[in-house]
């Protein structure tokens, strides 16, 4: 079980660095807006008919 | 995908909204402006658009030129510069429903050159919007958006929401660090009951105690700081908060579970503690949530006010932002505009709806020299006004900021927190008791089981009760177009008392129409269609009575008398009594017809057909159809409803005797400040919701204990308002009411829930029979019940 005393803190410097992601990731504004991204997922990247126009 | 690709069968109508297509049509579309919907999406490639979408709904086009946009006194304000020359602007869009419509609006960079990015923003509806001013302008942008179907308006109340997204950030945080907490010390918790049956080391055991520490004090210290905060800001007040029992079960467990480390023997609550912080910083955020999307709501209703002027410089009229007006400017108003500074008028004859102002149904005449006032509504012609007053310095200004002074309401004393002064005493009291009573046998036992009971009463459950049980209201209140503004808003709707209605627009339909009518039938066809070109309200009213018999040649209009003209053959004058009494012959009978509709507070409108007076119409706002069921419905409720209007007094009774509200119930010709001292009267006797729509009722409804906006209400009764409806209708007001009523029902029987599981916690801890088992399974189990029973609530379901 002396495995243990080793795991132990490792495991909990692993949360520790999830937090810290997590809060880097609030910080950056990712989670600002969570309605809009389930639905951008869906959206195709590659236009169907490229074209560029002016406005009139 | 082509256009013929996508094309509907018959049975689903329009290619673009799915309405019916009108017969005898010849193309795919319902009407024109699908046809031109469709073909800007066509045009750019974009026909996903249909694929994803998840309503069909036709789109509404404004074909508006957008100017104002461009104008460097709005671009001063609302436009923000990159240092690499890029522009970058946050705009609100009408109708973003779904995913197809943030697809389509952030398309846009490939349709149209100038445009780098466009990021939607669904909750809010908002886009931000970055483009090279070089290549292209935002009010080109504007104009792609709103041929898209979703117009675009000026996003106002940056500065509020940058604080707010603070806030949400910090706490989002402080949820994330619970969680993790309460996740680890789970995993910790279960290795040490595990090893309670199994045989665990005294060593082993200690180390994962140590462990549990180490996370279980930082991580809740800092993410229980909310608590503590409001909690001492409480005590400082001398009010009692349900923070405060929280506050006190979070340190004692901390503090006794740090001992009980230190000292190597005891219980720790490390575990049960990290949950409790984490379900109520859930609660709290979830709140929040619903909470602001009401509130950016309402606000974003303010975004949709006029924000752009036809201003005259040399005659010619341009369109700037309200900003640029200095007083001296002379301003354009056209037709069903509001008129946006205050000023005189001088040129121009026109009717206004002063309405919105005043409270009054019957539109004004107006005419060169008369004065004009900012929030009112121009109905019949253009006209022009010099500026005389802009901004905060007109009329309505100074309305507004009168009551920003005035709808400062003095907290409630919400009902968890009057239960949680009284839970403090008793649990205070047990502890005592428990420590005197077994510290007989020895201090160290007394101090453990009075430890063990702060911490297993810690009132999760009763703090979890009335967020979850508004959440469930709040969430569904938003689908019905009931925005509420706060918890507390809920709460102060739930006790009945009077309840004040202001007649124009709420009970009634707030135009005039055709009410009465006597004598000839066949003069209203006749009538109408000599107002077939007017658009005077009483033109409107007599053209929805009847359809236009003929066509009407050598029309003359004198506005605010009346209208005559030549249908088939026949010389037809319509208009009020003394004008037609000028040019025609009056009769006993139309006079008493006359003297019976001005008698019931109807607007008499008398037509003569080839010089004899043949018919009177009487003209009224008429009542809206559910309002009496509405009524009743909140009379059963308890409520106590008068009517508190603007309007003349004897059209004030005419809609309450209608309506069954007795006569010394119906207050008419109230001013503004008259409504507001009625609503200060009546709170001594009890609680008070004013229901209106005006800036006449914003005073009022700042004074009662809730206010309730009804649709089409003016900005500043929006903003004073807790509760706003997206219909106009009395029976929605209804609705609301006896939503909160159910509410705070599910609040006390979650109440009773978590105050029942406390008892048996406490009693097992005061006999000192609680394992740290049964206080982990209690807790989350309290908790289960109490989010059951507020999914049960009856409150707003449809």
């Amino acid at each position: 079980m002396t495995i243990l005393y080793l795991i132990l803190p490792l495991a909990l410097c692993f949360a520790g660095a999830a937090v810290l992601a997590f809060a880097w990731t609030v910080r950056s504004g990712q989670l600002d807006d969570i309605e809009t991204p389930p639905h951008r997922i869906l959206f195709d990247d590659e236009p169907r008919r490229p074209g560029q126009r002016t406005l009139p | 995908m082509t256009a013929a690709a996508i094309a509907a069968p018959a049975a689903l109508g329009c290619l673009h909204c799915h309405l019916p297509v009108p017969e005898g049509q010849r193309s795919a579309f319902c009407c024109a402006g699908c046809e031109v919907v469709h073909g800007a999406i066509a045009a750019n490639g974009l026909e996903q658009f249909y694929a994803l979408r998840a309503t069909a709904e036709p789109a509404h086009t404004t074909d508006r030129a957008y100017a104002e946009l461009d104008d460097p006194a709005f671009q001063r304000v609302h436009v923000v510069r990159a240092p690499d020359g890029q522009a970058q602007a946050a705009l609100y869009l009408e109708d973003l429903r779904c995913g197809a419509c943030a697809w389509l609006v952030e398309s846009a960079p490939r349709c149209v050159d100038g445009i780098t990015a466009i990021r939607v923003d669904l909750g809010r509806s908002r886009a931000d919007v970055t483009w090279d001013p070089a290549t292209t302008s935002l009010a080109a942008i504007a104009r792609w958006l709103d041929r898209l179907g979703h117009a675009p308006h000026p996003y106002r109340g940056l500065a509020r929401e940058a604080l707010r997204r603070r806030e949400d950030r910090a706490l989002l945080i402080k949820l994330g660090v619970a969680g993790a907490a309460a996740g680890n010390l789970m995993l910790l918790a279960i290795a040490l009951y595990a090893g309670m049956f199994g045989q665990m080391s005294r060593a082993d055991a200690g180390f994962f105690r140590w462990a549990s520490m180490c996370v279980a004090v930082p991580a809740l210290g800092f993410a229980a700081l909310p608590f503590f905060r409001t909690a001492i800001a409480a005590l400082r007040a001398r009010r009692l908060h349900l923070d405060l029992p929280l506050s006190i079960g979070i340190l004692a467990g901390l503090s006794w579970g740090t001992a009980n480390v230190i000292r190597g023997v005891g219980e720790i609550y490390f575990d049960s503690l990290a949950m409790l912080v984490f379900l109520l910083l859930v609660a709290r955020w979830v709140v929040l949530r619903y909470q602001r999307r009401a509130g950016t709501a309402a606000e974003l209703l303010l975004s949709l006010t006029p924000s752009r002027v036809h201003r005259l410089d040399g005659g010619e009229p341009v369109d700037v932002p309200v900003e640029a007006i200095v007083p001296g400017d002379v301003v354009r108003v056209l037709a069903g505009e509001v008129v946006p500074v205050d000023g005189e008028i001088v040129a121009g004859r026109s009717a206004f709806d002063v309405g919105l102002l005043t409270g009054e149904s019957q539109p004004v005449e107006v005419a060169p020299g008369a004065r004009a006032h900012a929030g009112t509504l121009n109905l019949a012609a253009a006209i022009e006004i010099r500026a005389t007053a802009v901004g905060e310095t007109t009329r309505v200004g100074k309305l507004v900021a009168s009551i920003e002074a005035m709808s400062v309401k003095a907290p409630i004393e919400r009902l968890v927190d009057r239960v949680a002064g009284r839970f403090v005493a008793v649990v205070s009291a047990a502890a005592a008791l428990t420590l005197i009573g077994w510290s007989t046998r020895s201090v160290a036992l007394g101090a453990e089981h009075a430890m063990a009971l702060l911490i297993v009463t810690c009132p999760c459950a009763l703090a979890l009760a009335t967020p979850l049980a508004v959440t469930v209201a709040l969430g569904r209140a938003a689908r019905r177009g009931v925005l509420v503004k706060g918890a507390d808003a809920l709460e102060r709707l739930a006790t009945p008392g009077t309840l004040f209605v202001d007649k124009t627009g709420t009970l009634t339909a707030g135009k005039l129409a055709v009410v009465t009518w006597r004598g000839d039938i066949d003069a209203a066809g006749l009538a109408a269609a000599v107002e077939a070109g007017s658009n005077h309200p009483i033109a409107r009213a007599l053209r929805g009575h009847a359809a236009p018999a003929g066509v009407a040649t050598e029309v003359r209009e004198e506005l605010g008398r009346g209208i005559r003209g030549i249908v088939g053959g026949h010389a037809i004058v319509v208009g009020a009594p003394p004008w037609v009494r000028q040019r025609v012959r009056s009769q006993p009978v139309i006079e008493g017809w006359i003297a019976e509709i001005a008698e019931r507070g109807e607007t008499p409108i008398v037509i003569a057909n080839d010089g004899v007076m043949v018919a009177v119409a009487g003209l009224a706002d008429p009542i809206r159809p559910d309002a009496g069921a509405a009524l009743r419905a909140l009379e059963q409720l308890g409520w106590t409803v008068q009517l508190l209007s603007g309007d003349d007094v004897r059209v004030v009774q005419r809609v309450g005797g209608a309506l069954g509200v007795p006569w010394w119930h119906c207050h008419g010709s109230v001013s503004p400040e008259r409504k507001a001292r009625a609503v200060v009267e009546a709170r001594a006797r009890g609680a008070v919701v004013m229901v209106g729509d005006g800036v006449n009722d914003a005073a009022a409804m700042a004074a009662a204990s809730a206010g309730i906006a009804v649709s089409g209400a003016a900005e500043i009764a929006i903003e004073a308002a807790d509760v706003y409806l997206r219909s106009p209708s009395i029976s929605d007001v209804a609705a609301t009411c006896a939503g909160a009523q159910a509410t705070l029902a599910t609040i006390r029987r979650n109440l009773k829930f978590s105050l029942a599981y406390n008892l048996v916690a406490g009693a097992l801890a005061v006999t000192g029979l609680i394992h740290p088992l049964i206080a982990a399974a209690v807790m989350p189990l309290s908790s289960l019940t109490v989010l059951a029973s507020s999914l049960r609530s009856k409150a707003f379901r449809s």
